[in-house]
């Protein structure tokens, strides 16, 4: 009986975090899991559709082309950390794997992290590009 | 007391690594959706301010909007605020996902939680619908590119 009982300090130890993935977070997160794993491969087959579209398009320039290959590439870059989310989160859930399950949070961490600094990257080139156009405002009024 | 320990066993939880993965997680989350509402009001507000002139001018400058431009402004202008609409639905839970999933975590409070990862699963959701009515407007240009194609050689 002795050997059975476990000191609270130990116990808090391992779950420093009292939270449980009980049955409905867990359905929850694999259903979050399941589209994002949708979205991805809707999103990686609408790749290679505008890589083809880009190069059979009778219009397109080399500049479009090469415009299409770097949107393909970023897009394919930040979904490949979502689709590993869902693969992993889902293994995890299904395999009560909590290991697993932070491998997918991890790359969730990753995806919303790139996410963020395209975005802050994008903000700071559009500011500049209103300070630009402000500034050349100002110099046509002068003349 | 043997049915609690399988029950424990049985159980996943959240252990420290998964709680600071998901606290920078949710900082990100709500970084994206703070900036997401910003845009969107921004966009909601140039579409009450110049509503009727961009709904004119916007199918011409626009490609793919073409067939917007038979359309009353008044019906761009509704299309608009329902794009927008969803946008912001989108965002929002979003930001109710960073918000409540971190209240979960700092407060140890399971249903808190459980919602922040429900406001996951809703913005996955729609996010999936997004990307499957993306792959088909996508397979759409195609096949008009097939068409086109055939039509001039």
């Amino acid at each position: 009986m002795e050997e059975q009982q476990i000191s609270p300090v130990s116990q808090d130890l391992d779950n420093f975090f009292n939270i449980a993935f009980d049955g409905v977070t867990r359905a929850q997160l694999r259903q979050a899991a399941v589209w994002a794993k949708i979205s991805t491969i809707c999103a990686f087959i609408g790749y290679g559709v505008t890589l083809i579209v880009a190069f059979i398009n009778q219009f397109s320039t080399s500049a479009s082309i090469l415009g299409a290959f770097v949107v393909v590439a970023l897009g394919s870059w930040v979904n490949y950390f979502l689709y590993r989310f869902a693969v992993s989160t889902i293994r995890g859930i299904d395999s009560m794997d909590s290991v697993k399950a932070n491998e997918g949070f991890n790359n969730l961490r990753t995806y919303f992290k790139i996410l963020g600094i395209c975005l802050i990257i994008g903000l700071c080139l559009a500011a500049l590009g209103v300070l630009g156009f402000l500034a050349s405002l100002g110099a046509a009024s002068r003349y | 007391m043997e049915n609690s320990q399988e029950q424990s066993l049985l159980q996943m939880n959240l252990d420290y690594d998964g709680g600071h993965i998901l606290h920078e997680t949710v900082r990100w989350s709500r970084f994206l959706s703070i900036v997401g509402i910003i845009a969107i009001s921004l966009m909601v507000l140039v579409l009450a301010l110049a509503g009727t002139a961009l709904a004119a001018v916007l199918p011409a400058l626009a490609s793919g909007l073409e067939a917007l431009a038979g359309l009353g402004t008044s019906i761009v202008v509704l299309i608009f605020l329902v794009i927008f609409a969803i946008l912001g639905f989108t965002v929002f839970m979003l930001y109710r996902f960073s918000v409540l999933t971190r209240r979960g975590i700092d407060r140890q409070d399971q249903a808190a939680f459980t919602e922040g990862i429900k406001c996951l699963k809703i913005y996955f959701i729609i996010g999936g619908i997004f990307a499957i009515l993306g792959l088909l407007g996508n397979f759409a240009s195609l096949v008009s590119i097939f068409l086109l194609t055939r039509i001039h050689p």
